[in-house]
Order: structure tokens, then C-alpha cells, then sequence
């Protein structure tokens, strides 16, 4: 049986000599929330277009809610909300006329696209807004008025191409909040990203894309077991007094560790090293206020695929 | 093809234009020359009352050359500068299929044409009133008018969505219009004037003394008349290239001007002289079909030459237009076909899932 959500297989597409997408297997399921996530030229906004059924693969099979875009691009198009990475908004129409516009060409009749409008405009937290034209937004604002967009027609499967650059602190934890609701509801969320701490906390998978490839789930768990840098702070002193103490309760030599800002910084082999360093700091009596790993999990894992590539 | 989506892409096209000054401004100015036109075209045409039909075709003549001017520029980027925009993609993901997304931004543009010959209605309204207007001329030289702003619009919307330059689109869609009403005016009199024939001209007098004299065969210089008393000099004959309209004149046909002009009804004065401009290059459109004299002869000593029976005046344009063919409707079929050709092509260019993409563009 195929899987209601996102599916992809061997998937290939190039633009002719550039190869962007050379070989993308991955699966998104509903109801969780799939970041893909690559360096830039990776091939991330290829694959969304493929998947958005604007772009025909090369080779290879896809299939958005079972549908294949290639044969049905409008079952996949009714299903599927996407979000471009270019902002792209006609200028002088204002939000509402923008989502009601929107709304009609997916079938909705024009109450329901009224509605539907101001509804979504007071989700992404544009109603003070939604009758000034879109030329006046601001970069964070035509990124809600497209995330809007993509949602006017209730879609069963999200394709959000990095959704949170130009947004400030407060829209992030918005929009974080909003697509968790979006995965409790059922639906396929795969988001694009390269701000990795952004991803870490809302995504469910993580899908990693290297030179146009997915990177095998081998190599991620490889790549996300290596040796992680810590950050450690006492409460009491400043970094450089609480370099011996630390260095002697962990045995290590103090002239080697690194200093950044208030913190030190140790790594660890493994999770359950940096577990028995923290007892031993804490048995040791030591006040310690800060002991988290440097880097997200994914940012690590990003990195060192990365490093292994060049 | 669903009616709801393809009114929605045309209105967002509109509403994005209603709301640029400039769009305005452009209306006023073309306000202001139609008030020009029209004066001038009274004092041209002989004033309130006889002038109507004049006043009327040179409103519409300047209505057309304005469409042509301006609709390239409105409807020539109308696909590319949106893909270059990024507004074209969200329209594409939608349930809007390419046809509804070309068709709705054809219609935009038709509307955006029909703009300026609603700002013309008015004058057009005062040359009717001004009388001699023949109901038939109004109503289709108006469709006519119609037609070609639907055909502007169109090319430019095809090429739009053929070429990926927006720039390079609307200079395309100004070189074809400007194929269509000036080029086959430059064709025309090139090739007819290429593919000229001889003609043959050849000329007799009579023999003349040196007081200016006529010279007779009885040595009086009272015969002038009686052609066997006459002395007629030597045949004087020469050669020189006549251009060839009647090979060509298939050329003009697809001439927006001339469509107009040919379709148009034309009511004649009591002379045979048609009463509006339209009659006027119609007369000069039809009378190319006709082959030229290829020789003339020019014999003093000829006694039909005498009578003047050989050397009466040209038809009258009346009689030109009635013995010649029309040939609008093939014009405007080849306009037609051309316009439906570019636009199948742009929509080949424009379908999604799209499999291969215009150099140098991107998708989204």
C-alpha cells in the first residue's frame, strides 16, 4: 500500500548540464512534520517543485496522497499547498484580495474564499494588515501572506520552501506553533530549511539532502553519533576560574580546553560520556548552571555530512 | 475550462493595472489627441452635417493606430513578467490549468485595448450625430476594431509566454505588429516595384512647320483633322519599368489599416467618391488589383485619337471597389491562425508539470 503522504523514488532532474537533483528517495508521513534539509544548491527548492507538480522528474516515481503529479497534476494540485522560497505577491492587491483571488482559483466559491481569508489573515497575524497592498509588506509579512496562500484551499500536504527567513523571533514561534497544529491534524508537513536550529525544534524526521542526493540512513546515524562539543558554566565563576576545577574533576588536560565567551567548551563521544561527566561535575560539588550540547542534533549531523562532502 | 477560474486570472490582471497613475495618464492623453483628431478631421471633412462619415473613420483609424502602439507594451510581458515577478507559479499550482491561465490574461488584455476605444466612444458618438454616418460602416468597422485589439492582444500574450525575456518579448511583439501594418506597406511597393514589367510607350505626331504650322500633303496648312491630308511624322518609341502592384497586392491584406478599410462598407457621393477615409484607401488597396496598361499609344495622325474616344478618364473609385475582390476575411483569417498558432506554441512553453524550460529561466 502506498503511503498517503509524500513519496519519492529515485528521483532525478537536471537543467542541462547542472545536475540539481540526481537521486531523491524519501518518504514524508502525515500527521509529522519532515524538514529537508541541504546546503544551498542542493536541490531543495528542485525537489519541492517536482513535488508541487510545476516541474517533471527526469527519472524516478512520486506520489503527493498516492496521486502521481505527473498524470494527475490537478488531484496533486487540490491536495497540496506550496510555498515558494521567491516572494512572490502581486503588488497592489492587498492581502485579503490576495487570498480571496487565491481561494477561487482552487474552486472555492466566493463566501467561503471570504472567510476562509480572513480566517487564515488572523493565523499568520496579518489582520491589521489585510487591506493594505502587498507591495508596502515587509519581507516577514509577504512570507505569512505566502504561508497563507499555500493554506487557502485546506491542503492535506504542506511543501513550505523555507518558510522562516525574514520572519522575527515571535513569527518563528508562531509558525513553529502553527505547524505542529498543522501535523496534529493529520497532515504532511515537509519544510525546507537551513536554519537548523529552527528545525530542531519542530521537526518529526529530518530528511538530508547532499549535491542533490538524499544521504542514506547509515550515514545520518554515522554522522549524528560523532564526537559533539558541550557547553559547560558554572554558576559562581567566570570561564576562566572554572577551567581547573572542571578539567580536574573530568581529567583533562585545562590548558586544552577551549573558552568561548562565559563558556567552556568539552566534547563528548557519546551521549552517555557527556550523561557521567555532568554526575561527576555535579558530585564534585560544582555549581554548574549550563551543560548543553554546542550544537543541535541536526546542525551536527548537517555539518559533519558537510565536511564528509568537501 | 472553467469560467470562474479564467474571470478570477483576468481580474487579478486588471486590478493590478486600475491601480497603476500611469494607466490613467495614458487614458488622458489619448483623450486629448482624439479631441485634436477630431476638430481637425471636422475642418478636413467639411464641418457638422456632411463631414460625419470623415470625422468617424478618422477617429477609429487613430483608435486602431493607438492599440497597436500601446497593447504590445500592456500584453507583452504579461507570462515572463510575471515568472520574473515570481507571481506566476502560485498561479500555476492552483487548479488554474495553463489554457485558463493564457486565456485569462488574453482577456485581460483585450479589456485593457477595449479601454482606449471606450475612451474614443464619445467622439465617435459626435461624428455620428454630425450626420451622413451609414449604420453599417459603424457597426463593423467597430467589430473589425474589436477584432484587432483581441489579435494585438493575443500575439502579445503568445510571446510573452514563448520568450523568457520580458524586454525582449514586448520588442518581438512591436516587430510583428509592425510587420503586419507597416512591413506589408514596405513589402508592397518593394516587391510590386521588383517584379516591375516593360512598358511599351509610343508616340506619332503630326509634322509641324517652324512657325508652328501643320504641314499638308496639298502644301496648305488647313488639314489639321483630315488624317489623309495630314503629314505624320516617325513612330517615336521607348520603354521604361512600371511597377506591378496587381502581383502583390495580396500583401496589404493582412494590414490591420487595410482589413479595417476593406471590411468597412463604403457610401459613395453622387461623383463615385467614397465619403470617409476608409472608402478612400480601400479605393487604393482594390485598385492595385487591377493590372496596370503595359503600352500606350499617342498618334496624332489616328482619327479615334481625334474623337477622344480612347483617351477617356479612370474609373471612378465607385467602379474600382465594385469590379475588384474584397480580401479582409482572408486577412483576417492569417491574423487569426497566427495568433492561435503563437498562442498554442506559448502554451507548449507553459504547461506544468513542465519537462523542459525556456534558457535561462527558472520555474519559480
Amino acid at each position: 500500500m502506498e503511503s498517503p503522504g509524500i513519496l519519492a523514488t529515485g528521483v532525478r532532474r537536471s537543467f542541462g548540464n547542472v545536475h540539481a537533483v540526481r537521486d531523491v528517495t524519501l518518504e514524508a508521513r502525515p500527521g509529522a512534520v519532515t524538514g529537508l534539509i541541504g546546503p544551498n544548491g542542493s536541490g531543495k527548492t528542485t525537489l519541492l517543485l517536482m513535488l508541487a507538480s510545476l516541474l517533471a522528474p527526469d527519472a524516478g516515481s512520486l506520489r503527493i496522497g498516492g496521486i502521481d503529479p505527473i498524470t494527475d497534476p490537478a488531484g496533486v494540485r487540490a491536495i497540496t499547498g506550496w510555498m515558494p522560497d521567491a516572494l512572490g505577491a502581486w503588488s497592489s492587491l492587498t492581502a485579503r484580495e490576495t487570498l480571496v483571488a487565491t481561494g477561487r482559483l482552487y474552486d472555492l466559491d466566493a463566501a467561503t474564499s471570504a472567510a476562509g481569508a480572513a480566517r487564515l489573515l488572523h493565523e499568520v497575524g496579518l489582520t491589521n494588515l489585510a487591506d493594505a497592498p502587498a507591495r508596502v509588506f515587509s519581507r516577514g509579512q509577504k512570507q505569512r501572506l505566502g504561508l497563507a496562500r499555500a493554506l487557502v484551499h485546506d491542503p492535506k500536504v504542506l511543501l513550505l520552501d523555507e518558510p522562516a527567513s525574514g520572519l522575527d523571533p515571535q513569527a518563528r514561534v508562531e509558525l513553529r506553533v502553527l505547524l505542529r497544529r498543522l501535523a496534529a491534524e493529520g497532515r504532511t508537513v515537509l519544510i525546507s530549511s537551513h536554519i537548523l536550529s529552527e528545525l530542531e525544534e519542530v521537526v518529526d524526521e529530518a530528511v538530508f539532502l547532499v549535491d542533490g542526493a538524499t544521504v542514506s540512513s547509515d550515514r545520518v546515524a554515522a554522522a549524528a553519533s560523532r564526537r559533539r562539543t558541550w557547553r559547560i558554566r558554572l554558576a559562581d565563576r567566570d570561564a576562566r576560574a572554572a577551567v581547573l576545577p572542571v578539567a580536574g574533576v573530568l581529567g583533562l588536560d585545562a590548558a586544552l580546553i577551549p573558552i568561548d565567551r562565559r563558556d567552556l567548551l568539552v566534547s563528548f563521544e557519546t551521549d552517555a560520556g557527556a550523561a557521567a561527566a555532568l554526575a561527576a561535575l555535579v558530585g564534585a560539588g560544582l555549581p554548574v548552571a549550563e551543560f548543553a550540547a554546542a550544537t543541535g542534533l541536526l546542525e551536527h549531523t548537517f555539518l559533519d555530512l558537510e565536511g564528509g562532502r568537501s | 475550462m472553467n469560467g470562474a477560474r479564467l474571470w478570477t486570472i483576468a481580474r487579478l490582471e486588471l486590478t493590478q493595472r486600475v491601480r497603476t497613475v500611469a494607466w490613467y495618464v495614458l487614458l488622458g492623453i489619448f483623450a486629448l489627441l482624439l479631441i485634436g483628431v477630431t476638430l481637425l478631421s471636422f475642418l478636413a471633412f467639411g464641418g457638422w452635417g456632411t463631414g460625419g462619415a470623415g470625422v468617424f473613420s478618422a477617429v477609429v483609424y487613430v483608435t486602431l493606430l493607438l492599440v497597436l502602439l500601446v497593447s504590445p507594451t500592456l500584453s507583452g510581458n504579461s507570462i515572463n513578467g510575471d515568472r520574473d515577478a515570481a507571481t506566476l507559479a502560485p498561479l500555476q499550482v492552483t487548479l488554474a490549468t495553463t489554457g485558463e491561465i493564457l486565456l485569462g490574461k488574453f482577456l485581460a488584455a483585450c479589456i485593457t485595448g477595449l479601454a482606449f476605444a471606450a475612451v474614443a466612444v464619445p467622439f465617435l458618438v459626435i461624428a455620428t450625430l454630425a450626420g451622413g454616418v451609414n449604420g453599417w460602416a459603424v457597426v463593423t468597422s467597430l467589430v473589425v476594431l474589436v477584432v484587432e485589439v483581441g489579435i494585438v492582444a493575443a500575439i502579445g500574450v503568445a510571446i510573452s509566454g514563448i520568450l523568457a525575456r520580458p524586454l525582449f518579448s514586448v520588442a518581438v511583439t512591436y516587430l510583428i505588429v509592425a510587420a503586419l501594418s507597416v512591413g506589408s506597406v514596405i513589402g508592397f511597393g518593394l516587391v510590386s516595384t521588383a517584379a516591375g514589367s516593360e512598358f511599351t510607350s509610343k508616340n506619332r505626331s503630326a509634322e509641324y512647320n517652324s512657325n508652328g504650322e501643320i504641314v499638308c500633303k496639298d502644301g496648305g496648312h488647313d488639314c489639321y483633322g483630315d488624317t489623309d491630308q495630314m503629314v505624320c511624322g516617325e513612330w517615336d518609341s521607348y520603354t521604361y519599368r512600371v511597377p506591378r502592384p496587381d502581383r502583390v497586392w495580396w500583401l496589404l491584406s493582412s494590414n490591420p489599416f487595410v482589413i479595417l478599410a476593406d471590411a468597412t462598407p463604403t457610401s459613395f457621393d453622387r461623383h463615385g467618391n467614397p465619403d470617409d477615409l476608409f472608402g478612400w484607401i480601400k479605393t487604393a488597396v482594390r485598385g492595385a488589383q487591377s493590372a496596370p496598361e503595359l503600352q500606350s499609344t499617342w498618334d496624332e495622325c489616328d482619327p479615334q485619337y481625334l474623337d477622344g474616344a480612347e483617351y477617356r478618364s479612370g474609373p471612378t473609385p465607385e467602379e474600382i471597389i465594385a469590379t475588384t475582390v474584397p480580401s479582409w476575411f482572408v486577412g483576417l483569417g492569417v491574423q487569426v491562425l497566427l495568433a492561435a498558432l503563437l498562442l498554442w506554441w506559448a502554451w507548449t512553453r507553459t504547461r506544468t508539470p513542465a519537462r523542459t524550460l525556456p534558457p535561462g529561466t527558472r520555474i519559480a
